[in-house]
């Protein structure tokens, strides 16, 4: 039986029944993004309610990171930061984490970012991948889609947008 | 200025942190103490905190050998707290090894500073990459034994830890990875394995240290194999030397644990233990 979430989800095909027995933690509605086929789908915060996602951000800007950090902790989520390549890599090798936000330079030596989402894809992790892109050129935006990027985000982004595609992106799995 | 990370944990004394996990000798004769591995963490609080995200992130960026200096340098300042007769293991990359020359001369201005009389030191081969300096590593192996360290070959079975690793370090201790311990009493294929190992270390003159146990009848099958020496949070996780002496297992008089019981558990009655310095002298500071 197709139900609605209670905080207003309308895309998931949730079963009523066992549904009813738990609290939404997610708030906020499900809308259709970027790289994003609509199907059905679980709400795994309804499924795994009480249970907070791990997000990894990957920026070398400290502060804007630690921004996000702390507005997504308030959001409830686990979040890890980091600011090097070598260290998101450590980090995706040993945690299991439901979206990473990453910025495509880091370091300002190269194009860390894509390098992490490559690293993501070889491993064949699950993980929904949101990427900052400070300078928009349009090769690059279209190299990291390639690689299955699930959204893309100006810097610096709205606090309360990223969050409620985080959400949505952590609260969808096939 | 911009922190950087590695510098920061390479050379910051601070940043690292030391935990001492036993490893136990379990015989008919009685159970005792055999050594202490060093263990590493990172700064508190970081992702750096657990140890396996610590030394990924240090390989990952190729700097293995700033990165053992600095923790056997640590380790070396903790082992202070440890009692003067207590063996201590460190864990040191082939690699390591293989490239610096003056290692061993590292290694001994750094015991000799804190007066630790090298021949309480097991070093523990490590490595990750598959490839390493093997008459490097060889020439500082001779170098150090000539100096009274033992030598042992750290996750044996896995990665690089083989056949050839094992002939280029020829061990004193062969430390039996978790991966073919857990569950050997329900397995015989494992059982196969270690006897394996246990016969290759009988012709080398080495002794087996079965890492990682997770159960009593795991610990009792490796015993009725004829396994001696066990490393396992069940037994004793890592612990700060403070916290080892008061669970009792850095006193002079006071005892390691029985066989597969958990120090913690209740009705824990601890018996003889030959570890420790001369009755009498403190232990812990």
């Amino acid at each position: 039986m197709d139900a609605a979430c209670e905080s207003g989800c309308r895309v998931f095909k949730i079963k009523a029944r066992p549904f009813r027995q738990r609290t939404c933690r997610n708030r906020a509605p499900l809308i259709t993004i970027y790289g994003l086929q609509p199907r059905p789908v679980w709400h795994s915060t309804c499924r795994n309610a009480g249970m907070p996602h791990r997000i990894l951000i990957i920026d070398d800007d400290d502060q804007l990171a630690t921004a996000y950090q702390e507005y997504l902790s308030a959001q409830g989520h686990q979040v890890d930061c980091a600011q090097e390549l070598e260290e998101a890599q450590a980090l995706l090798t040993h945690f299991s984490y439901a979206v990473v936000i990453t910025d495509l330079r880091l370091n300002k030596l190269g194009f860390g970012g894509l390098n992490v989402i490559k690293y993501i894809r070889e491993l064949a992790l699950k993980t929904r991948i949101i990427v900052f892109t400070g300078y928009g050129w349009p090769e690059l935006r279209a190299e990291a889609s390639a690689h299955g990027v699930d959204a893309f985000f100006r810097k610096p982004a709205q606090l309360a947008a990223l969050a409620q595609t985080v959400s949505e992106l952590a609260g969808v799995q096939a | 200025m911009k922190r950087n990370l590695l510098q920061t944990l390479v050379e910051d004394p601070k940043a690292l942190s030391v935990r001492f996990q036993p490893i136990f000798r379990l015989s008919p004769e009685g159970n005792q103490v055999d050594a202490m591995e060093g263990l590493i963490r990172g700064p508190a609080g970081t992702n750096f905190e657990r140890a396996d995200v610590l030394f990924d992130y240090v390989r990952r960026k190729r700097a293995e050998s700033a990165m053992d200096r600095s923790c056997i340098a640590a380790i070396c300042k903790a082992v202070a707290d440890l009692p003067p007769n207590a063996r201590v293991n460190l864990n040191v990359h082939a690699s390591t090894l293989g490239e610096n020359a003056d290692f061993v001369e590292f290694f001994r201005r750094q015991a000799r500073s804190l007066a630790l009389p090298l021949e309480r030191f097991t070093l523990e081969i490590v490595e990750h990459a598959p490839n390493y300096n093997v008459p490097g590593l060889t020439c500082n192996l001779r170098a150090l034994r000539d100096l009274g360290v033992r030598i042992a070959l750290d996750d044996v079975g896995l990665g690089t830890s083989n056949y050839r690793m094992i002939l280029d370090c020829h061990p004193d201790y062969f430390k039996v990875d978790a991966y073919f311990v857990e569950g050997i009493s329900r397995d015989v294929d494992r059982r196969a394995v270690v006897r394996s190992v246990m016969c290759l270390a009988k012709e080398m003159n080495a002794e087996v240290v079965a890492e990682g146990a997770h159960s009593q009848a795991d610990i009792s099958m490796l015993s009725r194999m004829g396994v001696e020496l066990f490393q396992a949070h069940l037994l004793c996780p890592p612990l700060l030397p403070q916290e080892l002496c008061a669970r009792g297992f850095l006193d002079v008089q006071t005892n390691a644990i029985p066989a597969g019981r958990d120090a913690n558990a209740e009705g824990f009655k601890p018996i003889r233990r030959k570890l420790g310095g001369a009755a009498g002298e403190p232990v812990c500071q």
